[in-house]
C-alpha cells in the first residue's frame, strides 16, 4: 500500500503551483472578479498545456492520466482561486471518458480542445455556466448529461466564476462514475481553497502583533489554526482516496465520493470562516483577499449538496456492508 | 498512489485470518478486572507462541520484521476477529521499541523476550501529581549510591501498575541541571519494598490506574536506559511510540464500537430514521477519515522513516471521534445505556479519558500549532 502522491503526481502539482503563483495572482483574480469575466489568456494557456484532457485517454487527445492527476490540478486551481472555466470542462471530460455514452469521443475531443465549454453542478446552479454547450449535473442520486442546454446565468456571491441555471437540451442519464467524479472534483478544489486560507492565516497571525506579541501566540488563535489544519488534512485524506478509487477501485466510488464530499464541505466552510475570523477586521474588508476563498468555498459546498445527505448515504452504506458480512 | 495491498500484505492478512479463526479467545469475562486481564494475558501468550505478539519487532527479538503496514493489518484483523488486545500493550508498543532503540545488547537480551510472551508486564511511570502536561518538571529523585540508584518520589495515573513487573521510570538525577537535562530513564523492578502501588479508581469505578509511592527503591546502574542525564530524549521515544504506534490499535477499537452501534441501529430499525442515519454516517465519516489519515502516516513512515505532519492528528481525531460515538450511543439506545453494567455506560465514561491520556488534546493542539504550523510558542 502506498498512500502518497507518486513522484510524477508531485511534479504535476508543483509545476501547476508555480505556474499559477505567477499567472494567477490575487491581483488578477480580483481584476477578473470585479469585471465578472474569466482570465481568457490563462484559460487558453491551460488548454494548450493539456490540463483539460489530463484524465482523458490519448486516443481522444487527452493526457491519458487519471482522476488523481486531475484532482491535484484542481487543488492548485482552488489554491489560486483562478478565474478560469476549467472545472466544468475538465470534469465533464473526465466524467464522459469514464462512461460509455460518448464512445466515439466527439464531445470529449471538443472539451479537451477547449472548443466546447461545459458546466457542472446542480440544475439550479452549475459552475462555469457562461457559454456552456454541455452540462453535467447531479440530480438527486444520479448524474445527467445535457447537450446544448438552456443556460441562464446567475450572479452569485462568488464573482471569480460564472454560475448558471441549466435546463433542457438533449438529456441522458449518466452512471455512478460520472456522479462520483463531479463530487470528487469539487472536493479537490475545496482542498486547495482550504490550504490557501490556512497558509494566508498562518502568515498573518505570525506577523500581526497585539498586546506586544504576535497574535498567533494566543492559544485561542493557534488552536483554531490547528483545527483548520485538521479539517484541511481530513478533506485531503478523503479526497485523494476517492480520486484513487475513481481510477483503480470503481466499485468503491459511490462511498468514497460521498466521503470526500462530506469531508470537503465541512472543511471548506470551517476553514475559510476561520480564516476571516483570524484576520480580524481586515479579513472582513473587500480589500483583503480571504473573502474570495470564503465565497468560492460557499459555492463549491452548495454545489456538493447538503452535508447531511452525504452522511446519511455513508451510514446506510456502512450498515449494508455490515449486514452483507454477517 | 496505490491503496491496494501488495500480494505479500494480502497473504499476511489471509494467514492472520486463518490464525484468528483457529484461535477462539473464548467468552470475554465481563465484570472482574483481574479475570479480564488474565484473559488478555493468556491470549497474548498464544499469539507469542506463534510469533504473532509483536509482528513489527525484528525477527532477532521474536517479531516477524513486519512493515508498519503489515503491523496495521495485524491490528485490523485482530479487531475484526473480536480477539482481545494483548495484555502487555505498554510493553509491546512502548517499552520494547524504546529498549530496542536505546538499550545495550544485554538489556535487549534480558527484557524483550518476556515482554513478548507477556510473562513480564510493563507500566509507564512518567506522570506525577505536579508534572502532567509539563512532564519535564517532574520531581521524583534518583540519587547514585555506589553501583546503584536510589529512587524516591511519587508517580500517578500509572496504568496497569498492579500487574507490572517493570516500570519505565523517568526521574531527576541532577537537580542542578536545566529541567530537560537532569533526567534519567530507568527500568525499575516493581517487586521491591520501596515501591507501593495504590489503586486509583477511575470515573468508571474500576481501578485501571494507580499511584506509585516510591521510597528508597533500588535500581542497579545497569538498568539505566540510554545513559545518565539523557532521560528526556529516551522518554520522547516512548511518547512518540505512544501517539503513533497506538494509533492503529485504537483506531481498530473505535471501528469495533462503531460497527456494533451501526448493527444495533440496523437491527432495531432505528437506522430508518434520517436523523439516526445522518449521525451514524457522520461517525462513519470521522472513522474513515481517521483510518485514511493513519494510512497516510504509514506510507510516510515507510517511505521517509517518520509520519508526516498529518501524523500528529490521529490521536486527537481518535479521542474526539470516540467521545462523539459513545455519546451518540446513549442517544440511540436510550437511558438504559446508562444503567450500571451496560457496556455502553463503561465506554461513555472511559472515553472521557481519551482526550487526557497520552497527551491532552490541548497539548496536542500546541504541538500541531508550534511544530507543524510554525506558530510562535503559545502563552
Ligand atoms: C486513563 C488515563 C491513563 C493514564 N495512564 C498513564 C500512565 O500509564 N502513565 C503515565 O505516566 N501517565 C498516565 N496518564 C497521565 C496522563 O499522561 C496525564 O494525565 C496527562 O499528560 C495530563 O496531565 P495532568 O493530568 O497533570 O493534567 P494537567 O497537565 O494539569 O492539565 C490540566 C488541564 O490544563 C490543560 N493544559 C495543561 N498545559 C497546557 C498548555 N500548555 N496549554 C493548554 N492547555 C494546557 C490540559 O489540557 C488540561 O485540560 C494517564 C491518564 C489517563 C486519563
Amino acid at each position: 500500500m502506498d498512500f502518497d502522491l507518486s513522484d510524477q503526481q508531485k511534479e504535476i502539482k508543483s509545476v501547476a503551483h508555480d505556474l499559477l503563483t505567477e499567472r494567477s495572482t490575487f491581483a488578477k483574480v480580483r481584476a477578473c472578479a470585479e469585471e465578472r469575466r474569466y482570465d481568457e489568456q490563462l484559460w487558453r494557456e491551460l488548454v494548450e498545456l493539456g490540463w483539460t484532457g489530463i484524465a482523458v485517454g490519448e486516443e481522444h487527445g487527452g493526457g491519458g492520466l487519471g482522476m488523481v492527476e486531475l484532482a491535484v490540478l484542481l487543488e492548485e486551481l482552488g489554491y489560486a482561486c483562478a478565474a478560469v472555466p476549467f472545472l466544468g470542462s475538465a470534469v465533464s471530460a473526465a466524467a464522459l471518458a469514464a462512461e460509455t455514452i460518448d464512445a466515439g469521443g466527439e464531445l470529449l475531443a471538443t472539451l479537451v480542445s477547449g472548443e466546447r465549454r461545459a458546466a457542472v453542478g446542480l440544475p439550479s446552479m452549475a459552475a462555469d455556466g457562461a457559454g456552456a454547450g454541455l452540462a453535467i449535473v447531479i440530480d438527486g442520486g444520479r448524474a445527467l448529461l445535457m447537450r446544448e442546454p438552456q443556460v441562464e446565468e446567475v450572479a452569485t456571491v462568488d464573482p471569480t466564476r460564472s454560475y448558471a441555471r441549466v435546463s433542457g437540451g438533449a438529456q441522458s442519464a449518466l452512471g455512478a462514475a460520472a456522479r462520483g467524479r463531479v463530487l470528487i472534483a469539487l472536493a479537490a478544489e475545496l482542498v486547495g481553497v482550504c490550504q490557501r486560507a490556512l497558509d494566508m492565516t498562518l502568515a498573518y497571525v505570525k506577523e500581526r502583533r497585539q498586546f506586544d506579541v504576535p497574535v498567533g501566540s494566543f492559544q485561542a488563535v493557534s488552536h483554531r489554526c490547528a483545527e483548520m489544519f485538521r479539517f484541511t488534512e481530513s478533506a485531503r485524506s478523503a479526497t485523494y482516496y476517492a480520486a484513487w478509487a475513481a481510477d483503480a477501485a470503481e466499485e468503491a466510488i459511490a462511498e468514497a465520493s460521498a466521503l470526500a464530499a462530506a469531508a470537503a464541505i465541512e472543511a471548506g466552510r470551517e476553514v475559510t470562516a476561520g480564516a476571516i475570523q483570524m484576520h480580524g477586521g481586515i479579513g472582513f474588508t473587500w480589500e483583503a483577499d480571504v473573502h474570495w476563498l470564503y465565497k468560492r468555498a460557499q459555492l463549491d459546498c452548495a454545489l456538493l449538496g447538503p452535508l447531511k445527505g452525504h452522511q446519511v448515504a455513508l451510514g446506510e452504506l456502512a450498515a449494508q456492508r455490515l449486514a452483507a458480512a454477517r | 498512489m496505490d491503496l491496494t495491498f501488495t500480494e505479500r500484505e494480502q497473504a499476511f492478512r489471509e494467514e492472520l485470518r486463518e490464525w484468528f479463526a483457529r484461535n477462539d479467545p473464548g467468552q470475554e469475562p465481563e465484570s472482574d478486572e483481574d479475570l479480564h486481564f488474565k484473559w488478555r494475558r493468556d491470549f497474548q501468550a498464544r499469539l507469542a507462541a506463534d510469533g504473532l505478539a509483536a509482528v513489527h519487532w525484528p525477527p532477532e527479538y521474536g517479531g516477524r520484521g513486519a512493515s508498519v503496514t503489515e503491523s496495521a493489518i495485524f491490528f485490523e484483523e485482530l479487531g475484526r476477529s473480536g480477539a482481545p488486545l494483548p495484555a502487555n500493550v505498554l510493553g509491546l508498543l512502548l517499552a520494547g521499541p524504546t529498549i530496542m532503540l536505546w538499550g545495550s545488547d544485554r538489556q535487549k537480551e534480558r527484557y524483550l523476550a518476556p515482554i513478548l510472551s507477556g510473562e513480564e508486564i510493563w507500566c509507564q511511570g512518567f506522570s506525577e501529581p505536579d508534572a502532567g502536561s509539563d512532564l519535564a518538571s517532574l520531581k521524583t529523585r534518583a540519587v547514585k549510591e555506589g553501583g546503584e540508584w536510589v529512587i524516591s518520589g511519587q508517580k500517578v495515573w500509572t496504568s496497569g501498575a498492579q500487574y507490572s513487573k517493570w516500570c519505565m521510570l523517568v526521574a531527576r538525577s541532577d537537580p542542578s541541571a536545566p529541567k530537560h537535562r537532569g533526567l534519567t530513564y530507568f527500568l525499575m523492578d516493581m517487586e521491591q519494598d520501596g515501591v507501593q502501588v495504590r489503586p486509583l479508581r477511575q470515573i468508571t469505578g474500576s481501578p485501571e490506574f494507580n499511584e506509585l509511592f516510591i521510597d528508597g527503591a533500588r535500581v542497579p546502574a545497569e538498568n539505566v536506559l540510554g545513559g545518565e542525564g539523557n532521560g528526556w530524549k529516551v522518554a520522547l521515544t516512548t511518547l512518540m511510540n505512544e501517539r503513533a504506534g497506538l494509533a492503529f490499535f485504537l483506531q481498530v477499537r473505535l471501528r469495533q464500537l462503531l460497527d456494533r452501534l451501526i448493527a444495533q441501529a440496523a437491527a432495531s430499525g432505528a437506522i430508518e430514521q434520517p436523523l439516526v442515519a445522518a449521525r451514524l454516517g457522520e461517525l462513519q465519516m470521522r472513522a474513515e477519515i481517521l483510518r485514511l489519515t493513519a494510512y497516510r502516516g504509514l506510507t510516510a513512515t515507510e517511505k521517509y522513516g517518520q509520519p508526516g505532519p498529518e501524523g500528529s492528528l490521529t490521536k486527537w481525531m481518535w479521542s474526539q471521534t470516540n467521545q462523539e460515538l459513545t455519546q451518540f450511543a446513549v442517544d440511540l439506545i436510550g437511558p438504559e445505556a446508562l444503567a450500571e453494567g451496560n457496556p455502553w455506560a463503561y465506554e461513555l465514561l472511559r472515553a472521557r479519558g481519551n482526550s487526557i491520556e497520552g497527551g491532552t488534546t490541548e497539548v496536542l493542539k500546541n504541538i500541531v500549532a508550534e511544530r507543524v504550523l510554525g506558530l510562535p510558542k503559545s502563552r
